[in-house]
């Protein structure tokens, strides 16, 4: 196995650990642990986005040709037009010029609506109406009329009079113009069990999510404490525990007596 | 103070200890709890099982290490499926701090694979626009992304042979965190360039797009790590997602006992107060 494999272990299986403490009370190694997420996340985007953006969506496509092949004209210098909205947005940074900003503002609020409001009303509000105006009954090609009671099929007509009930009770739930008294207390009261379902349905999979992340880093912390990878865990369980206990007393030492 | 009492003033540190052992030892001792297979995840498992070999599959990770023990055996999932299908897969992130994620669970699961950077697979990387990014794919993947990854350009790579834009994908499938994500991908993706869309959620955000599948906006959805499950037993392949359900099952089971031992102390506190005339302490 690679050192750098051994490395990351390490240092996963420690900054893990370090985080966990916090469960127990606030310390220094968590603080330590937390510090240095926000350095290197902040970092990470930095030297990427420079990477990314910079240097191969504008530098590149720009110049290097030119560099490269000895024939400028092979540079894309329309990206200069993009490149000079962006580079507007700085221009915030002197009260002098700040106005200028507003035009590279302009530009992405403009273009940012254009592009996204058609398509959300249409993705969002047309299709989800479409899809809960359904038929409540079915119509054979005998003439017939059947329904379908089954719930565990979403397009069963049962299930269509369970959307319906629960669109229009949740509707009126929040429809604040009218009392909600008599048959109208009825309905609001109807749309408030469906949104309690809807929030314990929400809360039910969040719990599902948080577990599965404990779950991940648990799996790593057994993997890391195999002896290919140095018995990590155990090392740096020690440490943690050491350093907690070490905290402890330091701060039972300083901390004036009530 | 009261039985009840002294159970609801609990420290809380003592349900972490409870919660972490009960998620530690059905990891250490797997119990095989069987794993059954919902709708939503067999229609994205069926879609690219039926695909003819050399289609173009996309995945888009888009999620950080915030979420890899949600989203990455998800993905490990499915370029396996995808590479066994013999599918040429393009690789993309919309989310910069997964850049480098991505690139290792495509290069890891392509490795394992036998298969050929370039010519079997490509990893597009991470460009800025979240949207915007899908739009200008639509136009022109060469545009969007001029370079792949690996800073070749992706015009000479012969798994990119003959597409231009999303038009020519056939299908593809979001891993998703939050926003931008697989809605990003609907509306201004799918919704435009008529391709096949299927999706991949954290836990926290599947509710939320549920509405999304009943309408056949995406064709399926794969929840969680319980999603990941459900797809490593439809392929046949079982992976962390599997070992880690045993430690789901039993998690849930002591959290819903704790809420019902919390209602239970309480109503019993209410009715002992209700006797005494006494308040229920706050907090309780």
């Amino acid at each position: 196995m690679s050192f750098e494999l051994i490395l990351g272990a390490w240092v996963a299986a420690g900054l893990t650990l370090f985080i966990l403490t916090f469960l127990y009370q606030d310390n220094p190694l968590f603080k330590l642990a937390e510090h240095l997420y926000v350095g290197v996340s902040v970092g990470y985007a930095i030297v990427k986005t420079y990477d990314t953006v910079l240097v191969r969506l504008i530098y590149e496509p720009m110049l290097k040709p030119g560099f490269t092949q000895g024939e400028w004209a092979k540079g894309d210098w329309s990206l200069l037009i993009p490149l000079t909205i962006g580079a507007l947005m700085l221009a915030r940074y002197a009260p002098k010029t700040a106005w200028m900003s507003r035009i590279a503002f302009a530009f992405v609020v403009g273009v940012g609506s254009g592009l996204a409001i058609p398509r959300v009303v249409s993705s969002y509000i047309l299709k989800q109406i479409e899809d809960t105006v359904r038929p409540l009954l079915m119509l054979g090609a005998d003439g017939g009329v059947s329904f379908t009671a089954s719930l565990a099929n979403p397009a069963s007509n049962l299930n269509s009079i369970v959307l319906l009930v629960g669109v229009v009770s949740v509707l009126f739930y929040f429809f604040f113009s009218v009392e909600h008294t008599g048959p109208g207390r009825v309905v609001a009261r109807t749309g408030i069990v469906f949104l309690m379902i809807s929030f314990g349905a929400a809360f039910g999979y969040t719990v599902m999510a948080r577990m599965s992340l404990l779950i991940g880093r648990l799996t790593d912390l057994i993997e890391f404490a195999q002896p290919k990878y140095g018995g990590a865990t155990w090392w740096l369980l020690a440490l943690t525990i050491v350093t907690l206990i070490v905290f402890h007393l330091r701060r039972g030492r300083t901390e004036p007596r009530q | 103070m009261t039985f009840a009492e002294r159970m609801l003033r609990i420290d809380r540190r003592i349900i972490f200890l409870i919660i972490g052992v009960c998620t530690l030892v059905p990891l250490l001792f797997p119990m095989g709890l069987a794993i059954k297979t919902s709708p939503e995840v067999t229609s994205v498992y069926d879609y690219i099982e039926h695909m003819p070999e050399g289609s173009v599959f996309l995945l888009s990770l888009d999620f950080d290490p915030a979420s890899k023990p949600e989203l990455y055996p998800q993905a490990v999932a499915l370029l396996h499926h995808a590479f066994n299908r013999n599918l040429r897969v393009i690789g993309m992130t919309l989310w910069l701090p997964g850049t480098g994620m991505a690139n290792e669970v495509i290069t890891h699961v392509a490795q394992e694979r036998g298969k050929v950077n370039g010519k079997d697979y490509v990893f597009l990387g991470w460009s800025p626009g979240g949207g915007s990014v899908i739009i200008n794919m639509g136009q022109s993947i060469g545009t969007a992304f001029p370079t792949d990854y690996y800073n070749q350009p992706t015009a000479s790579l012969p798994v990119l042979a003959g597409i231009q834009s999303l038009r020519d994908v056939q299908y593809v499938v979001s891993l998703a965190a939050g926003t931008t994500g697989i809605e990003t991908w609907y509306v201004f993706g799918k919704d435009k360039y008529k391709f096949e869309l299927g999706g991949g959620c954290t836990g926290v955000i599947a509710p939320g797009l549920y509405p999304l599948l009943r309408s056949g906006q995406i064709n399926g959805l794969i929840g969680g790590l319980r999603g990941a499950a459900e797809y490593e037993v439809l392929l046949g392949r079982k992976g962390r997602a599997v070992a880690g359900m045993d430690a789901q099952s039993v998690t849930h089971l002591v959290i819903i006992v704790l809420v019902i031992l919390c209602n239970v102390f309480y109503f019993m506190l209410r009715r002992s107060r209700q006797g005494g005339g006494q308040a229920l302490p706050s907090g309780s």
